[in-house]
């Protein structure tokens, strides 16, 4: 070739991850680094692991057929969160625990800010002497990897039947509003007797997130809907 | 629940802004939007007892000094006799009636009543319907009046598990299937008891005579009916969330009182019925264990002092819950109103020590398979599960949204195709998707299996070696091999008659059971990487997208490397993608040949030739300008 001709820098473009799973690793992968270990459980659960062992009465609103999908018969729900994971890890094993588990979670909603199907990651940790302080430093410490070191955040009392005390937690937007991202708080002693962990002995601490609400968040969409219509356009802007 | 802000500061002894009793009552976990003077509040499930104005301020005189008791008639009321009989005590513990007469119809409302409908925009119906609701605001116990008159026969309580219809006291037609507690009258349904109350017994602007009910009905026997037949029911969802089970007496008599500063009663008598004995919960007065669920150093008089302040009353080393507080029954649920009162943001976090995972891998397969594809081009998509078509072994939805939606798919590869339809309908040409998802299935029982589905077609890239390739059977089993060697695969090419497309290009598909491959899975050096920044996305557009392709003619490699610069980068509102489709190195004449293809889109409009063709000669004047580069056929 004459005249030292190069041809054209060959680009091959790459995929991405979907940005609901990125975020997922990120964050789950953020938690292994504080010590927790992943747990998996099925999408497709009992009433049991997914109500009852977690407090959560017949008469709760949460398990009606509004807002419940129940499957062959109502013999199976699917999962409306992942705590029922955290019963089976707490059922198979004994304190110390530290779990943590992620994916894919149902309820009857569907409109610009609720999906059918949405994704969450939640954490638990029993141990002796876990406390509400704890909890907050394990919240500033997720939140601050998240958002930022110099994040506002804002701890409100809120009502989980698995948790009490309970919190949401809010970060201050830039505009200067108030965006809740995580709900949290320690776990009900009815739990851990639940699953046969001596809750005069051992106590716990629980968070959840929905991914979909941090990567809106984190990314700007302002509709969750968006995120599942694997349109290129959208998808290759998360590489 | 719509709250007047200034008839909660009016009974607060201090003088308070708006933002004051804001923070005040988010640190008790009343969160709310305020506008116009008046709170929208979000009250948690478990707060059925902060459903009402005298609620909240019964969490607020923790902080300000309050009168909490309203006045109330403390005369003597004569025995209301009432043929009533109650066959659903399991569904209604306790029930109060009261029989008013009254002289006169009151033509205004005194000042409080009338706040009520204009603080808040709320229409008046008639005055013991006004009264009833206001109540209901005012103490969070609903009450239902019957105009007297058309109650003439016996009374029953009945839980009725038969279809029968009911027409609402707001006109509505409803069909009540399953189990429903209703109040009956020979036979006929008068009232879906908590919920709404019948046309055929209603109040009207002559009633004169009222029979006010005041009862206490479970959660369970109110739950979801509201929700069922479509009723917008504040009583229902009071009931729901739980009311005061002893407060009925109390109310009627505020009842009675109100009503006697618009008219004369001429006439009044009550009765109540109680069908279980309510006793108060205890929990042992333990600061210690308090000190150690919330992680603080909180002294016992403190905490004497917040939960006297509460309303719960100690004594004998005992916390005696009050019996709006149905949400409390352990020392969890006392240490959470400690720390309501401190300030959640007020408690200092406390260093958290987790002692260090066995396993900090997940996924380690799987993700080798992610990031190869990845690196080949391919995105990953996330579909809903949900799908019409019923096949064997799908698992179907009971309450499913739609008919739509009625099972849970058995492949992913139908939605796969679905995404590439999609994005073959807005102009995409080079389409490769992967998708990995647990699948369940009844086959013997639930049964899961992790799937990963790939489907690709069109060109293989957007890039000059790949554009004139074309994805077929070949390239995806070669694709494969390399992370794979050892595997043989099922790849299939996806039939497009059923589906509606123009494009010919060839589907290929392939799915398989990710854990039963995971062994087969070899380390292929892979490039692609987690973002490292969470990029802030750009609006997509719907509009149509076109393109335009130029080709030049290049003498030497410093021109070709400007041109390649100015291009790859020219920016502009309407230009959505550029890359080089198109390299050819002629040596016998010893120049080059570079082929640019430019996408053209905009995010407001569809784009018209004129809007195109600006842009087009810009490109053309900036490459032209560089000098030494023609553009054949131009």
């Amino acid at each position: 070739m004459s005249k030292g001709i190069s041809p054209p820098q060959l680009i091959k473009e790459k995929g991405s991850l979907h940005p609901i799973n990125n975020m997922k690793d990120s964050i789950m992968n953020l938690l292994i680094s504080f010590g927790f270990e992943i747990i998996d459980g099925p999408e497709i659960e009992t009433e049991e692991f997914n109500f009852d062992m977690l407090n959560i009465k017949k008469s709760h609103p949460a398990r009606q057929m509004h807002d419940t999908f129940y499957v062959e018969n109502k013999s199976y729900v699917l999962r409306t969160h992942t705590s029922p994971v955290q019963i089976r890890g707490m059922l198979k094993n004994k304190p110390p625990l530290a779990f943590i588990s992620g994916g894919k979670v149902y309820r009857k909603d569907d409109d610009s800010t609720h999906l059918p199907m949405f994704h969450q990651i939640e954490g638990i940790y029993v141990d002796e002497n876990v406390n509400f302080a704890n909890l907050k430093d394990l919240i500033y410490k997720i939140l601050f990897s998240l958002f930022g070191n110099d994040v506002e955040l804002r701890f409100r009392p809120s009502y989980f039947p698995f948790t009490e005390p309970s919190a949401e937690v809010d970060i201050l937007s830039k505009d200067g509003k108030w965006l809740e991202v995580l709900g949290c708080g320690i776990v009900n002693p009815i739990v851990l007797d639940n699953c046969k962990i001596n809750s005069s002995k051992f106590s716990g601490l629980a968070f959840g997130l929905g991914i979909e609400r941090i990567a809106m968040l984190k990314h700007g969409v302002n509709d969750i809907r968006d995120f599942y219509k694997s349109n290129l356009d959208f998808l290759n802007q998360f590489k | 629940m719509k709250v007047s802000a200034k008839q909660l500061i009016d009974r607060i002894n201090k003088t308070l802004t708006l933002e004051d009793l804001s923070k005040s009552l988010i640190q008790l976990g009343h969160e709310h939007e305020l506008k116009d003077g008046v709170f929208d509040m979000e009250i948690t499930p478990n707060r059925g007892d902060c459903l009402s104005v005298n609620g909240l301020l019964r969490d607020l005189n923790v902080f300000y000094d309050i009168e909490l008791s309203q006045d109330t008639y403390h005369g003597e009321i004569k025995k209301l006799s009432i043929d009533f009989e109650n066959l659903a005590q399991n569904s209604c513990s306790q029930i109060t009636f009261l029989k008013l007469e009254i002289d006169k119809i009151p033509d205004n409302y005194i000042q409080s009543l009338d706040n009520y409908f204009s603080d808040l925009g709320i229409n008046k119906i008639n005055f013991f319907t006004d009264v009833s609701n206001f109540l209901s605001y005012e103490t969070g116990q609903p009450t239902h009046c019957y105009d007297a008159e058309k109650i003439n026969g016996k009374l029953v309580l009945e839980e009725i598990e038969n279809n029968e219809s009911f027409e609402t006291l707001l006109d509505k037609k409803i069909f009540l299937s399953n189990k429903n507690t209703v109040f009956k009258i020979n036979d006929s349904i008068i009232n879906l008891a908590g919920i709404m109350g019948g046309k055929s017994t209603a109040c009207s602007k002559d009633t004169k005579t009222v029979i006010v009910e005041c009862a206490y009905f479970k959660p369970e026997a109110i739950i979801g009916k509201s929700v069922k037949y479509d009723i917008n029911s504040e009583a229902a969802h009071k009931f729901e969330r739980g009311v005061d089970p002893l407060c009925q007496e109390n109310v009627l008599r505020r009842f009675i009182k109100i009503v006697g500063e618009h008219s004369n009663i001429t006439d009044m008598s009550m009765i109540s019925f109680s069908y279980e004995n309510f006793s108060a919960i205890k929990i042992p007065f333990n600061v210690e264990q308090l000190n150690k669920i919330i992680g603080i150093n909180i002294s016992r008089e403190k905490c004497f002092d917040y939960l006297t302040k509460l309303g719960f009353i100690i004594k004998d080393d005992y916390i005696e819950v009050p019996s709006y507080r149905s949400d409390i029954n352990n020392q969890n649920g006392i240490a959470e109103e400690i720390a309501r009162v401190i300030g959640y943001d007020n408690i200092k976090k406390s260093e958290i020590t987790i002692p260090k995972n066995k396993s900090t891998t997940y996924r380690e397969t799987e993700n080798k398979l992610r990031y190869f594809l990845i690196d080949n081009g391919f995105y990953e998509v996330v579909n809903s599960p949900f799908v019409k078509a019923a096949s064997d072994n799908a698992i179907s939805i009971d309450n499913p949204l739609d008919s739509n939606r009625k099972h849970l798919r058995l492949n992913i590869v139908d939605s796969l195709v679905d995404n590439l339809i999609y994005n073959e309908n807005r102009q995409k040409d080079s389409i490769k998707l992967f998708e990995i998802s647990d699948i369940y299935r009844f086959e013997n029982g639930l049964s899961k299996k992790r799937m990963i589905s790939i489907v690709a077609s069109g060109r293989l890239g957007l890039n000059y070696e790949d554009f004139s390739k074309k994805i077929n059977l070949e390239y995806l089993t070669k694709l494969m091999k390399e992370i794979m060697p050892n595997r043989t695969f099922n790849i299939k090419n996806f039939p497009r008659d059923s589906l509606d497309t123009k494009s010919k290009s060839e589907i290929i598909t392939l799915e398989f059971d990710i854990e039963s491959a995971s062994e087969d899975i070899v380390n292929v050096k892979t490039t692609a990487k987690p973002p490292r920044e969470f990029n802030k996305y750009n609006t997509i557009s719907e509009y149509p997208s076109s393109f335009k392709d130029i080709s030049f003619l290049v003498g030497d490699s410093s021109k070709m490397e400007k041109l390649q610069s100015i291009l790859l980068n020219y920016k502009s509102e309407i230009v959505k993608q550029i890359f080089i489709f198109d390299y050819y190195y002629n040596e016998k004449s010893d120049n080059m040949k570079i082929g640019f293809r430019f996408i053209f889109q905009s995010n407001s409009q569809t784009l018209t030739s004129e809007m195109i063709d600006a842009v087009y000669e810009d490109i053309i004047n900036k490459s032209l300008n560089i000098g030494g580069i023609s553009i054949p056929g131009l």
